[in-house]
């Protein structure tokens, strides 16, 4: 039957899509990042809170990393707000960075701010 | 202009809330994938007998009931879509992927919208149950299978890039 063996083809073609798809680097979850514990301090530049997570971008050494820090509930909980990651605060991150070579990516387990611990992922080693 | 514009929507409280809330997110998230997924649910059986899969079965079936699922589909897609867009509008506008995205969904809209005319037209219920579709119906349903199979992939690579 012909019409069957085109349901094959489309089936396959749409599933080969979708595995493309799920091998892209995903940003949630760990599976993106190194296992190795990563440590970095820099001065913020510009930070965006909310849905799905938020992005705070820091200026280390004249190079601009971006920092996945947790979704709004994870950054509530500890206190992590627009006010502390004001442009200029300094800011040590502890996370595991991108395992792209070259990208300067870092989810977020704890940040310091002024000596004091906002630990995102307490559950976790940091 | 469009960049304030984009702030200005950003910036709506309700807006605000959504991008800041615990559970309204997600829930939106939901509910744009429940659009897409009773759109691409019904467009992709409903194209294949247009294309000519089971021929055993009625052709106005598939069409009279695929056709209003898929519509609804597309309606939760859209208004859900569009509060998502908001709560990051400037990003979003700056994508390729997105931009793309749209162009694919505007233009399996306008093709449905043709598709519909064509129905109108051509006589498909006097046709013998089993009978090849017209051509200009048959291309539609591939160009809509691909339209919208394609959209649903760059709108999930959309979270990744």
């Amino acid at each position: 039957m012909p019409h069957l063996r085109f349901t094959y083809l489309l089936g396959f073609a749409v599933l080969a899509a979708f595995l493309a798809a799920s091998a892209a680097q995903a940003h949630h979850g760990w599976a993106w990042a190194t296992d190795e514990e990563f440590e970095i301090t820099g001065v913020v530049e510009s930070a965006r809170l909310g849905n799905p997570h938020g992005e705070v971008t820091i200026d280390v050494d004249g190079e601009a990393w971006v920092v996945e820090v947790g979704q709004p509930w994870r950054n509530d909980r500890v206190g992590l707000s627009k006010e502390m990651l004001s442009e200029g605060r300094e800011i040590t991150v502890h996370g595991h960075r991108s395992a792209r070579e070259g990208e300067r990516l870092v989810k977020a387990e704890r940040v310091v701010i002024d000596g004091t611990n906002y630990d995102l992922y307490p559950d976790r080693d940091s | 202009m469009i960049e304030q514009a984009l702030v200005f929507v950003e910036n709506l409280a309700f807006v605000s809330a959504l991008r800041n809330s615990t559970f309204m997110y997600p829930l939106v998230n939901a509910g744009h994938i429940f659009g897409v997924a009773l759109l691409v649910g019904g467009i992709v059986p409903l194209d294949l007998r247009l294309l000519g899969l089971w021929r055993q079965y009625p052709v106005m079936a598939f069409v009279d009931v695929l056709r209003v699922t898929s519509a609804l589909g597309l309606a939760l897609a859209v208004v859900c879509g569009a509060l998502l867009f908001a709560t990051a509008a400037a990003d979003y506008t700056g994508s390729v992927l997105f931009r793309v995205k749209m162009a694919l969904v505007f233009l399996g809209v306008s093709n449905a919208l043709i598709l519909e005319q064509v129905l109108k037209r051509q006589d498909i219920r006097g046709l013998p149950m089993k009978a090849r579709m017209p051509l200009p119906l048959r291309a539609g349903a591939l160009l809509s299978l691909v339209v919208w199979i394609s959209a649903l992939v760059l709108g999930r690579l959309l979270g990744y890039f």
